[in-house]
């Protein structure tokens, strides 16, 4: 199974707890022989590279290097992702089971790349912008809501990591409760968790 | 290349969507390539009461969600926008099953959705630059202009060609990307001579006195009304004209610049002399600048000057700042008068002279629709626009993503 991986934050970059989640992560579904490609951000150290640990990295910079704040610095790196996401696409002769994205950072990539090739993504939910903005509905907290709102609504399955955060989803987005897959990370069944997901998805190709 | 050659146009307006030059120019450029055998798609932004899905003039239009919640900024909007504006494009390829050659973006505002769809699809994408940031607001000031013009430079970049509409722009983009010289080709843009000249020419005596007394020459101003279009030396050429002619200085469009120069008017003792009509139907439009004795267009920065063709089309005289587009577009005491930019009485000198020469003024009408019939009628640069394609294509023919 070749899974591609899309996070904004990735060793050695990191900036919250995301990074060494996903590190993890990827780590051990290639430990699963999980054919494991991650996709991210990095100012300058950009390109591929092999890890040690069996995975492979891609990262890209911002081409448009200005910005008037977060949102706008999204918006424009999602390209760069789908130029990297859809080279790994065709280089794997368009054998690649599912983009697991992770946070609302690259989903307009992922629902681009659902529309253009059928494949399908999964939005790992790391937090919500209803939380982080604490109450905060100016126009830029809604422009990421709708960001989030549109990967719920496009995404095939959701995996939260709390059965606190599905009922927040639910809550605040409206989404089918059996589109959500609660896969909590300090458990034994973790990575078997992940790895059932993922293969109810690819609907037992690769 | 065989078979049918099929073009996708991004475009942020389209008819009815008409909010500056684009629109009328990716209308009239998509009409005539469809004419001329091409497949066109055009993707844009939704509009009221028009359909999501329609054929116009061969055409196929898909008209998107652009994005309605309220937005931080307008370049914050136009990123947003182009998510669904990817979204629905990617959709409806993938229907197509590949079967496109071309993707052509027009100006930043599509910039990410064409940029993404190249990369995705691996087809040769190319950029009509109609404008630039660094243009408009005569250099980069701000962050926020500084990444609209970086949005531009990514654009130009990205694109396989970039098209300009005049030499003036060819020079200007190379100067403001660093672009290499043969990577820009130019092609003018285009006006339709028939419909500058569809509306009857009789009865418009009584058209005429909605405007001006039957003594009074018209003095036609057609532009947004924004610092720009030099709409401030236009009022200021008022008085200077008014000494030598009898003349109502009729102006169309709208913009922020609409208020203070009105009371700038008044103060001059001139409002019934000025008349602001706020934008127009294109039926009346085409009648001002069919009835209009001069036509202005008193531009500082002016990358094409569409306004001007229209004039000269509709055989109407035109004086115009020697800048931009115009310069190329008019030759002086042949095709029209140019006159020194943001300077009131070199303009109102150029009036003058049209106003108070009616041999003059004919022989400037004559060359100048003989002029136009020659470079900018669309027919031709619908068949100019597919030799770029065909050239593009053969170039990608040989890449290994063909």
């Amino acid at each position: 199974m070749h899974v591609i991986i899309f996070t904004w934050e990735f060793p050695p970059r990191t900036v919250g707890q995301l990074a060494d989640y996903v590190k993890r992560l990827a780590v051990q579904l290639s430990q699963k022989a999980v054919n494991t490609d991650v996709v991210t951000y990095h100012e300058f150290s950009t390109g591929k590279e092999e890890e040690p640990e069996g995975i492979k990295t891609y990262r890209v910079t911002n081409p448009v290097k200005t910005h008037i704040g977060v949102l706008t610095w999204v918006l424009t790196l999602n390209q760069e992702v789908e130029r990297v996401a859809s080279n790994i696409y065709y280089n794997a002769g368009r054998q690649v089971a599912l983009v697991d994205a992770h946070d609302w950072h690259f989903i307009h990539a992922a629902v681009t790349l659902k529309k253009a090739f059928k494949l399908p993504f999964i939005y790992s939910v790391e937090s919500l912008e209803e939380h982080r903005s604490h109450g905060a509905n100016f126009p830029f907290n809604m422009a990421i809501k709708s960001i989030e709102w549109l990967g719920l609504y496009e995404a095939k399955k959701i995996i939260v990591k709390s059965e606190w955060m599905r009922d927040e989803v639910i809550r605040i987005y409206n989404v089918p409760e059996d589109k959500i897959k609660v896969v909590m990370p300090d458990s034994q069944e973790w990575i078997d968790g992940i790895l059932k997901t993922y293969k109810g998805l690819a609907g037992g190709a690769g | 290349m065989t078979g049918e050659l099929t073009v996708m146009m991004l475009t942020w307006e389209f008819p009815p969507r008409i909010i500056g030059g684009i629109s009328p120019h990716v209308y009239h450029l998509s009409k005539n390539l469809a004419k001329n055998g091409m497949k066109v798609y055009v993707v844009t932004c939704d509009f009221p009461g028009s359909p999501q899905h329609e054929i116009i003039d061969g055409v196929e239009v898909f008209r998107v969600d652009s994005y309605k919640n309220p937005s931080p900024d307008f370049a914050t909007w136009v990123y947003l926008m182009n998510i669904n504006m990817q979204k629905e494009a990617a959709d409806l390829i993938s229907r197509l099953g590949g079967k496109l050659d071309i993707l052509h973006a027009h100006d930043w505002l599509v910039a990410n959705a064409g940029i993404g769809l190249k990369h995705v699809f691996r087809k040769p994408l190319l950029a009509t630059v109609h404008s630039t940031e660094i243009g408009r607001r005569n250099g980069i000031h701000l962050d926020y202009e500084r990444m609209i013009h970086e949005t531009e430079a990514w654009l130009t970049y990205e694109a396989w060609k970039v098209i300009c509409c005049s030499d003036y722009m060819v020079s200007h983009v190379r100067w403001a990307f660093g672009l290499p010289e043969d990577k820009i080709t130019m092609l003018p843009n285009g006006v339709d001579i028939q419909e500058c000249n569809s509306r009857k020419k009789t009865g418009f005596s009584d058209f005429r006195k909605r405007y001006a007394s039957p003594e009074e020459k018209i003095v036609l101003f057609v532009g947004r009304l924004v610092y720009e279009k030099g709409i401030h030396v236009f009022v200021n050429a008022v008085p200077k004209v008014l000494e030598k002619a009898n003349a109502k200085f009729v102006i169309v469009g709208n913009g922020y610049m609409r208020e203070p120069l009105s009371k700038l008017v008044d103060s001059m003792g001139l409002a019934h002399k000025v008349m602001f009509t706020g934008f127009v139907d294109d039926n009346t439009l085409r009648d001002l600048q069919g009835c209009a004795d001069v036509c202005v267009v008193p531009s500082l920065f002016e990358p094409f000057g569409i306004v001007a063709l229209e004039a000269m089309a509709s055989r109407s005289p035109v004086v115009v700042s020697d800048t931009g587009g115009l310069s190329e577009i008019v030759e002086h005491d042949v095709t029209g008068v140019k006159v020194y930019p943001e300077n009131p009485d070199s303009l109102a000198w150029g009036i003058m002279r049209v106003l108070l020469d009616e041999k003059y003024s004919s022989w400037l009408k004559k060359n100048a629709y003989k002029k136009i019939h020659e470079k900018y009628g669309w027919d031709r640069i619908g068949q100019q626009t597919i030799d770029v394609y065909r050239s593009v294509l053969k170039e990608y023919s040989k890449s290994f993503w063909s």
